[in-house]
């Protein structure tokens, strides 16, 4: 009776050992998030019709908005990427390497997050962004 | 499976078009987005196709998004699944016209 003890299987509680599952709950998480935020997008867009789309945009420029709006940004990567890593696998690409390429996934969310979150801190710091 | 079908179109569009809506938006507009510097954005004919096909795919990706969620809930009967889809089918071409309606001005 040597060797390791067999795994645990991938059902019930065991379920949330796989990174996978992790994975899909944030997928799911991130996705219902956006899902409000496009609908409460499209009203704020629509205040140009009313004359009031400046005044509203005015209050997005707080700090705590701002950072808000870097959040949503952060949705938005790991939704976008993890879709990428769903039709790569759909498409038959990767599967036998399916964890390196869900951590590359990763590595370009985090990498294009640090992009935006510079831009984001730098306009709350000094009131302009990093390109003019 | 057109829903699943077209979920993945709908991404595809997305990544491409939100790609540049959120370097245009969140990276060269930071802080300078108001009523006038979003009409001079849209104004270009490639914008006009870039915010419509957002748009578009946008609301589709998320409310068919929205619909595989519930399915896996509350709408597990074939009566309640029809329902939902055609509440959301509703719901999305009003946000498409009304979205349309938002943009009109500055795209003509």
């Amino acid at each position: 009776m040597s060797g390791k003890p067999r795994e645990i299987a991938n059902v019930g509680t065991g379920l949330w050992k796989a990174t996978g599952m992790w994975a899909w709950l944030l997928f799911r998480i991130s996705g219902l998030i956006l899902v409000f935020y496009l609908g409460a997008h499209i009203i704020v867009i629509s205040m140009g019709r009313f004359d009031r789309l400046n005044e509203v945009m005015k209050t997005f420029d707080h700090p705590v908005l701002v950072l808000a709006d870097l959040a949503l940004v952060a949705a938005i990567l790991y939704h976008a990427l993890n879709g990428v890593r769903i039709i790569l696998m759909d498409l038959g690409i990767g599967i036998k390497r399916h964890k390196a390429v869900f951590w590359a996934a990763m590595a370009i969310v985090v990498a294009c997050f640090a992009v935006f979150a510079w831009v984001a801190f730098t306009y709350i710091a000094t009131g302009s962004g990093v390109v003019d | 499976m057109w829903s699943w079908l077209f979920q993945r179109i709908s991404a595809v569009l997305l990544i491409v078009t939100l790609a540049i809506h959120l370097v245009f938006t969140h990276i060269l507009d930071i802080g300078e987005l108001d009523y006038d510097t979003i009409g001079a954005r849209v104004a270009h004919a490639g914008f006009t196709a870039v915010d419509i096909i957002l748009l578009a795919a946008g609301i589709f990706h998320a409310l068919n998004g929205l619909r595989m969620v519930l399915l896996d809930y509350w709408f597990t009967s074939r009566r309640r699944a029809m329902a939902l889809s055609t509440a959301l089918w509703v719901v999305g071409i009003a946000a498409m016209a009304y979205g349309t309606w938002a943009l009109w001005p500055w795209m003509t």
